[in-house]
């Protein structure tokens, strides 16, 4: 290397002026540097005044992410998070024995592990927030405005200490020798006359870092090459230990760091301390620290008992994660070879053994017990070593320490003794003297600083502490949610777009909760905060509380609460809440006209199929049941057609007008209709009226179907009563308008729908052609829809369901049923415990039981965010500036808002006929046909064909509707006695008051 | 998965009973040996040197001081914290740095500072020029030592204040 380089460097130097066309990069730069300004090679006069530098801390220099000491080098990384909660016993052991397999392949190295902390930038989450809410609306006079509310956000955050984890794994690379130390204080001529030694020390470690980095890559740890930033910031919080985070960072150097750039590290706090004191201070001297001094007091991991790990006990590092504040842990880890270890075994083995001798023997005395564990464990140790083939057994040394700090010395200590009560009793934490040398450890680079508190274990006893278990959730530009509590406390932000605009997932999300569990407050926070943000919202809310959200000052004026039992005729259309596409909608297809008329034919076939179903759905069950049924109606719905300007009274005239062999039984199914026809005027329009020609820009509209009345929970589909039919059909076709809503805006604009009690789209056969709708546009069209229920079953019904859903939020259930269902919607292994925590979501033991004040605490639920995280979280909209949004969306009986006589009040501007927008009408080619094949293909997608109507003609009904939502309804009944009340008076039987 | 340390193994309590068939009625660990012993030869030799002569009682009292602090020392350390251990962080606690409470430097003076109104010119433009003859008017002789060539100033820029 030496030799090559330097007649190499001797040739380049001898042809160097301009001789030949190629110079190294480095040289090019010397010449430069020699050239411009024509001083090279001369010292100035009174350089030699200008002292040499030496940096306080053992580090010398930083090249990408190796870390040179005088004696050693280093290569950084950046571990990924793992998530720990909600995984099965197997996925945690899985990745134990993956961090303890990459562990074990770094043999004969020195590990420095640091988990720091980077607070929750609340100030960046804000700005991107704000970069994120796209044509929000203007501030309402008198109401709150967007800015304060934001304020209000980012002051609710903090109040409290939250930060995210960060975790560095330094891995020692190779030991320097004499000579690359002398080369590189040589580095400053050498660049002159031989430039490639000075580098020749890292290239030569080329491939050694590359393997390493593979190492440490893999599955496990996934840890990556740190950044200049991220070493950055980690020498400046470690050598600033204990201090706030800074506000500003020093400009990271382009290149690498000299021993001088080192200064901007140290220079930055200075340590001091007390002989025997118990903390050390440090005190900031640049930048926003400067003048702020805390106490920090560094603590060390001391004896362990056996711990469970992943069945009973956390990862055992993890335990400092639920300190309100935030702790640095440092470990110093040697990976023992395995000679080594067998060698000092045998010497333990020799100590016991002659010890027992000395009793025994020399003394005629009674060994201790003690001595008869230690041999045996020493055998096991040994037998561990020496069976197996993996190299889970081994072995390790290493000195762990926890750092945490206060504004005073008596705070500091008080944290230290919360930790000490955490990690009791199974661990001990010791709180050893020398704390200024000990603070020093965490600086990377620095050595261990005393010996005491060794502790030794297998690489999977290190791998066990996983100290990048976190509870991440959500992302970081959305609304705020709240916070997670399980291990620790972070906040979660979630944007409900996040997944169709950048991850390129569905937009469903299913709402899952028991009665007075929070879903109505967690869905009516999440619509109020989007809206602000700029999104617009549909929601159905059959029961009718949640137009209460149009009430809101700040809401009022784009917002418009619409109940359907009073809206103009025609308006639930079976024909019309069926969008037709419009071809500019598919310009950016490849042929923007064949996929138009594709969906064209959809859309026909979709609202044939739904007339069929609505008709079919009215009639008494022993009716609609037989097969002529089925076969008149589908033939007069074949008659008038999928246009969207049909209605079903043409149906019932084509009914009329069958002249086949069946035309008796044709006319007994008209005149069953003809006589439901009063109850069905929202379905059938006035001739010549059009309930969709008002024109109507709102963000929010609330469609409420007070009222309405439900079949209850246990009836089977044969014994409901007409209404009750009629009752699920309009609902179902109420869920149609939502969806239709969304076509009508602007493809990008960000839409949101909420059908809340969607239990019924399980019960109708639409109900999973509507699902399918919303998973494939909801990506297109940008549409977050969030589907609640108080059963998750209702949900699993629906084939394919799962595979759709974006996101989960699961609240409190109490049936085991429900709560396994549950998990599964979040995907989550069934059957190994995690129940429990959704019949506990929320819920506080002993004193408040009994208590009659009402349970105001913000509830909890688990929520998955469908980009991998599943986390406990807390729903927060507790800041002072949502207190209108809370006694807005405060459902429960009896609260003041609850009235209603309020919602009366609200619901009469609902003026008839003002109708979700039109812009409807796609221009109709010329002469258009519809090409068979589509129809056919359409019929298929929607289930209309002959085949799949009349070959079994009980089949879509009976499965879909009849015995399984008997089955349901038993199953509801029997384990959740409240659900009779879900439908009809849910909301404290507001729907019935408002009729 | 149950994951235990491997410091039991190493939490061996090696005990010397005595030699055999004498056992000490105390049981003490080697280290405590090793600490004791190198104590009361210290101890002996202090009682030297203070003057108090070689007897039975001196002796003992030696033996007794020797038990009281070897106790004292030996109940600082343990398996986690071995002798060496507690000696090196001893050693880190003497060598903290610690809080600087009085500054050095104290206040800057500038009053030891020659000051003349005007610069020194070479005699023929003076004498030329007719200039005020204020001042001593004549070079000090160090002035090129102590200031550096004119050269060299120019290309010193600005001197900080406090310099």
């Amino acid at each position: 290397m030496f030799g090559r380089g330097g007649s190499r460097g001797k040739r380049d130097r001898d042809l160097q002026p301009g001789a030949s066309s190629w110079q190294p990069p480095q040289q090019v730069r010397a010449a430069q540097a020699s050239s411009s300004g024509g001083r090279g090679g001369k010292r100035l006069p009174g350089e030699q005044a200008v002292p040499a530098y030496t940096p306080s801390i053992a580090a010398r220099s930083i090249d990408g992410h190796l870390l040179r000491t005088g004696y050693e080098v280093y290569a950084w990384y950046r571990l990924a998070p793992q998530r720990w909660s909600f995984r099965s016993d197997s996925q945690r052991r899985d990745l134990i024995a993956a961090i303890a397999g990459q562990y074990a392949e770094l043999q004969g190295r020195w590990l420095h592990l640091r988990v720091t902390n980077r607070p929750y930038p609340i100030r960046m989450w804000a700005e991107a927030h704000v970069h994120n809410a796209v044509g929000r609306p203007q501030d309402t006079p008198g109401a709150l405005s967007f800015d304060d509310y934001l304020i209000g956000e980012q002051q609710q955050l903090m109040g409290r200490s939250m930060a995210e984890k960060e975790v560095y794994l330094g891995v020692q690379v190779q030991t320097r020798r004499a000579v690359d130390r002398a080369v590189e204080r040589a580095a400053p001529l050498l660049r002159r006359i031989l430039p490639e030694a000075v580098d020749a020390e890292l290239t030569a470690l080329d491939s050694e870092v590359e393997h390493l980095d593979q190492v440490i890559g893999s599955a496990g740890l996934e840890g990556r090459p740190v950044h200049a930033e991220e070493i950055s910031w980690l020498m400046h919080r470690s050598c600033s230990l204990g201090l706030p985070a800074p506000r500003s960072m020093p400009a990271v150097p382009g290149s690498a760091w000299e021993p001088e750039d080192l200064a901007s590290f140290t220079d930055a706090a200075d340590f001091h301390s007390e002989p025997y004191a118990p903390t050390l201070t440090v005190r900031g001297r640049t930048g926003s620290n400067a003048g702020v001094s805390r106490h920090v007091a560094v603590l060390t991991v001391g004896q362990m008992h056996g711990l469970q790990i992943p069945e009973v006990d956390d990862p055992w590092i993890q335990h400092a994660d639920r300190l309100p504040a935030s702790v640095e842990v440092s470990a110093r880890i040697y990976v023992r070879r395995p000679e080594e270890v067998a060698a000092e075994l045998a010497r333990q083995m020799n100590k016991v053994r002659s010890q027992v001798k000395h009793y025994t023997d020399e003394h005629e005395l009674e060994p201790p017990q003690s001595l008869a564990r230690q041999a045996g464990r020493v055998l096991e140790i040994d037998d561990e070593m020496t069976s197996g083939f993996t190299a889970l057994a081994t072995r390790v040394r290493s000195w762990w320490r926890l750092a945490v700090s206060g504004p005073t010395e008596r705070d500091t200590l008080r944290l230290a003794q919360q930790l000490l009560d955490l990690y009791k009793p199974k661990i001990a934490i010791e709180h050893p003297e020398a704390q200024y040398a000990m603070a020093r450890e965490f600086i990377p680079g620095e050595p261990v600083a005393s010996g005491a508190y060794m502790r030794r274990g297998s690489v999977v006893w290190a791998a066990s502490s996983v100290p990048t278990a976190t509870a991440e959730v959500g992302d970081r530009r959305g609304i705020l949610l709240g916070e997670t509590c399980t291990a620790t406390r972070r906040p979660v932000a979630w944007d409900p777009w996040m997944a169709q605009e950048i991850r390129d997932g569905s937009g469903l999300t299913a709402m899952v909760a028991g009665l007075g569990a929070g879903k109505s407050f967690l869905g009516g926070g999440i619509v109020y905060k989007t809206l602000r943000a700029g999104a617009h919202w549909t929601i159905l809310d059959p029961s009718g509380p949640l137009s209460r959200l149009c009430d809101l000052p700040e809401m009022r004026p784009y917002a418009r609460p619409i109940n359907l039992l009073n809206a103009d005729p025609g308006i639930l259309n079976p024909y019309r809440v069926v969008a037709e596409p419009l071809l500019e909608h598919f310009l950016d297809e490849d042929d923007p006209e064949r996929s138009w008329r594709r969906e064209k034919a959809l859309a026909g076939a979709t609202r044939r199929r739904l007339v069929l179903d609505v008709l079919s759905g009215v009639l008494p069950y022993e009716i609609a049941r037989m097969a002529q049924s089925r076969i008149v109606l589908l033939r007069a719905v074949r008659a008038v057609g999928g246009r969207f300007d049909a209605d079903p009274g043409q149906v019932i005239d084509a009914l009329r007008r069958d002249s086949s062999e069946h035309h008796e039984h044709a006319v007994v199914v008209a005149d069953f209709l003809d006589e439901m026809r009063e109850r069905m005027a929202l379905l059938i329009p006035e001739s010549g009226e059009d309930p969709y020609s008002e024109t109507r820009d709102d963000r929010l509209t609330v469609l409420t179907m007070a009222g309405l009345t439900l079949p209850k929970d246990g009836v089977g589909r044969e014994h409901w009563t007409d209404a009750e039919s009629l009752g699920v059909e309009m609902l179902n076709l109420a869920a149609w308008l939502t969806q239709r809503s969304v076509y009508e805006k602007p493809k990008e604009q960000r839409k949101g729908v909420w059908i809340d009690e969607a239990f019924f789209l399980s019960e109708v056969p639409t109900g999973r052609v509507l699902m399918n709708r919303f998973a494939r546009d909801s990506r297109k069209w940008n549409v977050r829809v969030l589907l609640s229920s108080q059963i998750p079953a209702d949900f699993l019904k629906i084939q394919g369901f799962v595979t759709l859903l974006d996101s989960v939020f699961v609240g409190r259930l109490d049936d085991d049923d429900a709560q396994a269902d549950a998990l599964r919607l979040l995907k989550v292994p069934v059957g190994v415990g995690y129940e429990q925590v959704v019949a506990a979501l929320g819920r506080r033991p002993g004193a408040a039981r009994g208590g009659l004040e009402r349970d105001r605490e913000p509830r909890q639920f688990i929520f998955g965010d469908g980009a991998g995280g599943v986390e406990r979280i807390r729903v927060d909209f507790s800041g002072p500036h949502l207190e209108h949004l809370r006694n807005v969306m405060d459902t429960t009986p009896g609260s003041k808002e609850a009235r209603p006589s309020d919602k009366i009040r609200h619901e009469e501007p609902a003026e008839p006929g003002a109708e979700l927008v039109p812009q409807y009408v796609a221009s109709p080619p010329e002469d258009f046909e519809v090409e068979p094949d589509f129809e056919l293909q359409a019929e298929l997608e929607v289930g209309l064909t002959d085949e799949q109507i009349l070959d079994s003609p009980r089949e879509p009904r009976a499965t879909d509707s009849g015995e399984l939502s008997g089955e349901l309804h038993n199953g509801q009944n029997g384990h959740n006695g409240q659900g009779s009340q879900r439908a009809s008076a849910g909301k404290g039987g507001t729907g019935r008051d408002a009729a | 998965m149950r994951i235990r340390t491997d410091d039991e193994v190493y939490r061996v309590d090696a005990v010397w009973l005595g030699p055999p068939k004498a056992t000490f009625p105390w049981r003490a660990r080697y280290v405590a040996w090793a600490v004791g012993i190198p104590i009361f030869l210290v101890a002996l030799t202090v009682e030297r040197m203070v003057g108090i002569s070689f007897g039975f009682f001196s002796t003992a009292w030696a033996f007794i001081g020797t038990i009281v602090i070897t106790r004292l020392i030996t109940s600082k350390i343990s398996h986690e914290r071995p002798l060496g251990a507690v000696l090196t962080m001893w050693g880190r606690e003497l060598t903290a740095p610690r809080e600087r409470t009085s500054g050095d430097g104290g206040a800057v003076s500038a009053s030891r500072i020659r000051v003349r109104a005007t610069r020194p010119v070479p005699k023929n433009r003076r004498r030329s020029g007719g200039r005020s003859k204020r001042g001593s008017g004549k070079p000090s002789p160090s002035y090129h030592e102590a200031q550096g060539t004119p050269r060299a100033r120019r290309d010193r820029g600005p001197v900080s204040a406090g310099r």
